[in-house]
């Protein structure tokens, strides 16, 4: 009987080896959600080699890009410069009217029972880095636990909400922003006071979802944070379309972000955590919103 | 191949995670708010000069190195790279010293790579479909991918190459 002499190709063994590791890989970071031995390791290893590699290398690049930025920009300044003298005109008019919508602004915070975060410890921090892929929605800032940073600390720009940290590591964070379709965010409708989620949806417009609507949400209502992991108040975006709940079913909607996720530079990041029931997904609160736990424990 | 391949290969892998996550910060240099895969085309060029085992393993550590630094649970973009690097490797021969097959391979790898991942992202509990921008970031990541290694595949196949042959050709 004749026997196959042939061996397998190295080239396929060494392939097909590297491919069913990381299938295992994959397996266990997803069992252990992240928080496994090997992949704490790992992620902590890189994190402190590529780190101060990152930084610097943000620190090169970004004076360039800016400086390659300017001159493209170059042709467009002298009738941005008319354009901006007409608008200065325009704002000096409008600032008349900015203190009479102050008190509009007040009135209907207070309307809505909207408690904005006031007296919050909060630490500056500047974005370094973004995820590697065209799907990864997560920012890395450089403060870390050695600031008091926490995981799961709410984190805001002059705009808005941007996310909350996922990831701490000494000197620096990941921020996992509210684009990410794994975040969940407990919403209020300032216009009606009613409560929902708005979820990521990576690249699209963020989408709302309110299971006891009463009444409809129009185009641009303002949503903010309702409580639960966040702070309640934080501006979250506007709707971009009206919707009224149907007999038996949810109200959904798609909101913009406040935020501009790829102009993000300095950001804020309050230094509480607050727990809630679930673990983690934030619920909608309850009318007494729980208190104010103390931060976590850096993993 | 030499060590010098791998080590110029390594390098520019290693740069190549560097410059992703520091470069595109800003959105200047986004093309349409998507950003090229850099790593996948370097690990493309070094596939397409080094032996075949160490480009594949260089293809995985690429890939482990993205998951490390970007938010996705570990293993699926190593699992993407393995496999961009095993079909540059193997179809390699159709385009050496064709450089200009190198763009449509790169933007065929980069869609196929998008493709790969949103379904293994999908297969694992993430949910990339949620995003309904998941077609046009991974056609445009393509096209830039294959813009970007009009440049850098010619660039690290010259580096890659031994120190004679480049004098020689420089000569």
């Amino acid at each position: 009987m004749l026997r196959s002499t042939r061996r397998p190709d190295r080239t396929n063994v060494v392939f097909i080896g590297l491919v069913v590791l990381s299938f295992l890989l994959t397996t266990y970071d997803v069992q252990t959600a992240g928080a496994g031995g090997i992949v704490t390791g790992l992620r902590n290893g890189a994190e402190a080699v590529f780190t101060p590699v990152q930084k610097l290398s943000s620190a090169v690049t970004r004076p360039v890009v800016n400086f390659v930025d300017g001159i493209a920009n170059l042709a467009g300044l002298r009738s941005e410069n008319e354009a901006l003298a007409i608008e200065v005109a325009r704002l000096e008019q409008e600032l008349a009217e900015v203190e009479v919508l102050r008190a509009q602004v007040e009135a209907l915070q207070t309307a809505a029972n909207i408690t904005v975060p006031d007296g919050l410890d909060a630490v500056e921090a500047r974005i370094f880095a973004i995820g590697p892929s065209g799907f990864d929605n997560v920012r890395s800032i450089d403060k870390g636990s050695a600031d008091g940073l926490g995981v799961g600390m709410p984190v805001v720009d002059h705009l808005g909400l941007i996310g909350r940290i996922d990831v701490v590591f000494e000197n620096q964070s990941r921020v996992r922003l509210i684009t990410d379709p794994s975040v969940r965010v407990g919403a209020r409708v300032v216009r009606t006071g009613e409560v929902g989620w708005v979820s990521g949806r990576g690249s699209g417009p963020l989408l709302l979802e309110m299971f006891d609507a009463s009444e409809v949400v129009a185009e641009g209502d303002q949503l903010v944070t309702s409580g639960g992991r966040f702070p309640p108040g934080l501006l979250i975006g506007v709707v971009v379309e009206g919707a009224r709940a149907e007999a038996g079913f949810a109200l959904r909607s798609t909101v913009d972000p406040y935020i501009d996720v790829s102009g993000l530079d300095y950001v804020q990041v309050f230094l509480e955590t607050r727990q809630d029931e679930q673990g983690e997904i934030e619920s909608v609160p309850p009318d007494d919103a729980p208190p104010i736990a103390p931060p976590e424990e850096t993993p | 191949m030499t060590s010098r391949a791998l080590f110029v290969g390594l390098t520019s892998v290693v740069i190549a995670v560097v410059l992703q996550t520091t470069l595109f910060v800003n959105d200047s240099l986004r093309f349409f708010d998507a950003t090229p895969n850099l790593v996948l085309v370097a690990v493309v060029a070094s596939a397409l000069a080094l032996d075949a085992e160490p480009a594949i393993f260089l293809g995985f550590t690429g890939g482990l190195l993205t998951d490390l630094l970007g938010g996705s649970p570990l293993g699926l973009w190593s699992l993407v790279m393995t496999v961009v690097a095993y079909v540059a490797v193997r179809l390699r021969g159709m385009v050496v010293d064709r450089w200009l097959l190198v763009v449509p391979g790169v933007l065929l790898l980069a869609i196929g790579a998008g493709v790969l991942f949103v379904g293994d992202a999908t297969l694992f509990g993430e949910q990339p479909f949620k995003d309904p921008g998941v077609f046009r970031i991974i056609t445009l990541t393509a096209v830039y991918s294959s813009a970007t290694a009009l440049v850098i595949v010619p660039l690290m196949g010259w580096a890659m190459q031994p120190r004679r042959t480049r004098r020689n050709a420089a000569l």
